[in-house]
């Protein structure tokens, strides 16, 4: 990026307060930083949930980019998730690949659906055109694992071995936590620098009129497929982060049910909202596994929260955040 | 054998066929997509079981009962959540379904577990045997009421002022506003409507599919599928699409693997889009800028 790039995304832009931008990188900071006390708090089931809430932060986070930030109804998301699960485990199961190897093959296949998903999208294919055959993606992925039973080992599961992190095995809750943490804190600053480069940019400009975006020059079906390429990398990881935490892939883990908790999970956070996304994935994460021994009650208390969040705060969970203090407001977060 | 197989396809066919049609009534009159028609399908049927096998009321009284029951939900779910949620973004009223289908399946799964229930049937008819070919008494009663929906559907739609609203709302809200009709009262009453469809559906279908909590996941991706098929809210390309799927389901099934069965909506869903996004009866799609 140059000077003499006139490219509008590059339009200079100054800064609301310096003072405001590095408040916001402390936060960014404080939060994982203060999570690291959670495997002293907590007891081994709690731990185990607290896993589980990192890997839906990226699960939300990885959709968030397609659904809120590109603007795009697209419900491929389980299918990302399935493909990274899947990739990893099938890598440390089958050919003992290390735990940290297998993760980023888990984002890479993850990255792959993404792109595959994108393809649909590039072809006009919009609105409910869009989310029906995402969605039938995801299904005909599920069917796959099922089916593949040679490979996957079908609908009884695929036992995926304790992970080992440079000689020191991952065979505690606390320990896959760090781990986790450390991965999460990775890949959710990455997303939010991307997201506040030119690329994001883009993205909120598709979002906002893809016409008059191409009109500006610039190269929407590019931005598109490197927004859903994205997507599908951070939920991939997510996958990876999912089969080693349950130490155990099944096809059932990425069905319909399933679909609706992530998208749940975005629109609880905030849609187009970062922080949304990563309370979203708490928040939706613990809430079924108070409910754990009321059948029903799961979906009850979804749809109950669902609603009211539409009806009474359409921006979600983040624009109650941004209510309380200004720190937590979001530059280019726009409805 | 294939005779067999075709009518039995259509049988099948016809379920989607009229899941399908109930939700391209809504999508045409309101311009959303209901994701939680599957759930009122779901919700109609326990409705009936319920006043059947608990309250004792003969089966015909139940399913009016539960017909009145299912509009007045349609209704109140018009009123009470997408009228509110509709000046946000689109996305926010499939939510909205998706919420309300979410809701009605943790009643009956608070209720019933992941039990899976006997329907009763409406009008037990015995099968037909003409030669080699058995017709049963489900493929009768459905595809029969699937002619007598289909054709007073037609009829409203095309042959009546009533008919003439739907298309005046569908294309412009404000347009029809204008003129003086009440856009407000008008979604209200095509939300009870489709909900109401969703209770006939369920009436018919459970025998066939037995009951249980999520019934409703299953018929919302084989109706899109037919949706998809016969081009997106086209209400002949519903009936079409359905009987359609319903037929390549048995025919892949028998000829070529029977784990293919349960794929084959999402192939036709994509390989549809792919190939001709419109459908086949479908018009290219107008985009709202």
């Amino acid at each position: 990026m140059t000077d003499t790039d006139t490219s509008p995304l590059n339009a200079t832009r100054k800064p609301a307060s310096p003072e405001r931008g590095d408040a916001h990188r402390w936060l960014f900071y404080l939060v994982p930083v203060a999570a690291l006390a959670v495997p002293f708090l907590f007891n081994d089931y709690l731990q185990y949930v607290a896993n589980l809430m990192l890997v839906y932060v990226l699960v939300a986070v990885g959709f968030n980019i397609v659904l809120g930030n590109l603007g795009q109804l697209a419900f491929a998301n389980t299918a990302f998730f399935g493909m990274g699960a899947y990739a990893t485990g099938l890598l440390m199961a089958k050919l003992a690949v290390p735990f940290w190897i297998a993760i980023w093959a888990g984002g890479l296949a993850g990255a792959l659906a993404g792109f595959l998903a994108s393809a649909a999208a590039l072809r006009g294919i919009r609105m409910y055109y869009l989310a029906i055959m995402t969605l039938a993606f995801g299904e005909l992925m599920r069917w796959t694992y099922i089916h593949a039973e040679a490979v996957t080992e079908g609908s009884s599961g695929l036992g995926v071995p304790t992970a080992t992190v440079f000689g020191i095995p991952l065979d505690t809750e606390a320990a896959r936590f760090y781990v986790f943490l450390a991965i999460v804190t990775l890949v959710v600053k990455a997303t939010a620098n991307l997201l506040r480069s030119r690329v994001g940019r883009a993205f909120q400009a598709i979002k906002d009129n893809e016409l008059a975006t191409a009109a500006l020059g610039i190269p929407t079906s590019r931005y598109v497929i490197l927004a859903f390429v994205w997507s599908g990398a951070v939920v991939g990881i997510a996958g990876g982060m999912f089969a080693i935490a349950l130490g155990r892939v099944v096809p059932e883990s990425f069905n319909l049910l399933e679909l609706i908790m992530h998208f749940a999970m975005v629109m609880v956070g905030g849609v187009g909202s970062l922080a949304g996304s990563v309370l979203g994935g708490v928040v939706i994460t613990a809430a079924p596994e108070l409910f754990r021994s009321y059948p029903g009650m799961q979906e009850l208390f979804l749809a109950v929260l669902i609603a009211f969040v539409l009806l009474f705060m359409p921006r979600g969970l983040a624009s109650l955040l941004a209510r309380v203090s200004p720190l937590f407001r979001e530059r280019f977060y726009r409805e | 054998m294939i005779a067999q197989l075709v009518l039995s396809g259509l049988s099948q066919g016809a379920i989607y066929a009229l899941v399908a049609l109930a939700m391209t009534v809504l999508y045409r009159a309101t311009t959303v997509v209901n994701f939680g028609h599957g759930d009122m399908v779901m919700a109609g049927a326990f409705a009936v079981y319920v006043m059947v096998l608990y309250l004792g009321l003969p089966y015909i009284a139940a399913a009016f009962i539960a017909l009145a029951l299912m509009f007045a939900l349609g209704m109140a779910v018009d009123r009470g959540l997408v009228k509110p949620a509709r000046h946000g973004p689109h996305i926010a009223l499939a939510m909205m379904s998706i919420a309300v289908g979410y809701f009605l399946r943790g009643v009956a799964r608070s209720l019933w577990g992941r039990e899976v229930l006997p329907m009763p049937r409406v009008f037990d008819i015995p099968p037909i045997f003409l030669g080699d070919l058995v017709i049963t008494g489900d493929a009768i009663v459905i595809l029969g009421a699937v002619t007598v929906l289909v054709a007073a559907f037609f009829l409203v739609f095309y042959r009546t002022n009533v008919g003439k609203l739907i298309q005046a709302v569908y294309q412009t809200e404000r347009g029809a506003a204008l003129i003086g009709v009440n856009v407000a009262r008008f979604h209200a009453v095509m939300w009870g409507v489709a909900a109401a469809m969703g209770a006939i559906g369920g009436i018919l279908i459970a025998p066939v599919t037995l009951l249980y909590p999520d019934m409703g996941a299953n018929l919302l991706i084989h109706s899109f599928a037919a949706m998809t098929l016969g081009g997106f809210g086209s209400l002949g390309g519903a009936i079409v699409g359905g009987l359609l799927l319903g037929i390549s389901e048995q025919l892949l099934g028998a000829y070529v693997s029977t784990a293919l069965i349960d794929v084959t909506a999402y192939i036709v869903i994509i390989a549809v889009l792919v190939i001709r996004p419109v459908g086949l009866f479908g018009r290219q799609a107008v985009v709202k800028v």
